[in-house]
């Protein structure tokens, strides 16, 4: 089993947590653990890094279209009328992926290659892939998901 | 002073030229390690660049190894602005000759103490 199932749904929610505080909100509070509240995607896009691990692994975040478009324009520090391109979501929530993966392979006892990140609004997901693990978190109460996948 | 803020995400890189345009740095941008080092073959000089580990066609290692074999290019101070978190690549990139390391994510604050640390924080500027 690959080394990435021993990450737990706290260390995700933590490192999900310190990068919105530092990255995104530039403060704390806009992130929660949203598996209580009943939350559905719509319009999902997709963003993902894959771990050389043994076997590989996928770490994926997924959320509606439109919320990785305020995410980017959070992440940019945009100002509320400025236009975001699809260009720049796909490029922000990539990288915002990026130092996911980056936080979870540095959880990793060690070392392995990480992937540029892709972005698609089709899911990544192989017939071979499993899920090992999932977090379901609320952004200013819209529905984030991040997952791990062994691939 | 002039900073050059190396990225293959576009992203990152308007979020640290952002940052150190703030500080009163004259930004420049390059999509990866061989557009830098065009920048810099090209008769271009900077103070400081901000390098991404990741990229493609040149990662921001051999970029580092690249400027270091270099000696009218030694003045150039390097910090490493990436994913790679663990401790032995952090040993790697020092080695190579960065001079400083900051793992995404980081904050400006996070940042602007390590250009105070080297120095580099242009006068007036809080650090």
């Amino acid at each position: 089993m690959s080394m990435v199932a021993d990450v737990d749904t706290s260390q995700i929610v933590a490192i999900a947590t310190e990068v919105f505080a530092a990255m995104i909100d530039r403060e704390t509070g806009h992130l929660s653990e949203g598996s209580s509240v009943l939350m559905t995607l719509s319009d999902p896009l997709y963003a993902w890094v894959e771990l050389s691990t043994v076997p590989a692994s996928r770490v994926q975040l997924t959320t509606d279209v439109d919320t990785a478009g305020d995410l980017t324009h959070a992440f940019l520090s945009m100002d509320e009328a400025e236009p975001v391109v699809g260009a720049d979501v796909m490029d922000a929530f990539g990288e915002i992926a990026n130092v996911f993966g980056g936080s979870i392979k540095a959880l990793l006892p060690e070392h392995v290659q990480l992937t540029l990140p892709q972005v698609s609004r089709r899911s990544p997901s192989g017939s071979a892939a499993v899920r090992l693990n999932e977090a379901l978190l609320a952004w200013h109460g819209r529905l984030l998901v991040i997952s791990l996948w062994t691939i | 002073m002039r900073a050059l803020v190396i990225d293959d995400s576009r992203t990152m890189r308007r979020v640290v030229a952002d940052i150190l345009g703030g500080l009163g740095f004259d930004i420049s941008q390059s999509g990866n390690g061989r557009e830098a080092l065009d920048r810099l073959e090209s008769g271009e000089t900077f103070d400081l660049a901000c390098i991404d580990w990741n990229m493609p066609v040149m990662d921001g290692l051999e970029f580092v190894v690249a400027v270091r074999a270099r000696r009218e290019w030694r003045d150039m101070t390097l910090i490493m602005v990436t994913t790679e978190g663990e401790l032995g690549q952090v040993v790697r990139a020092l080695a190579a000759g960065a001079h400083e390391y900051v793992i995404k994510p980081f904050t400006p604050d996070a940042l602007a103490s390590k250009l105070a640390l080297l120095g580099l924080l242009p006068v007036g500027q809080p650090t």
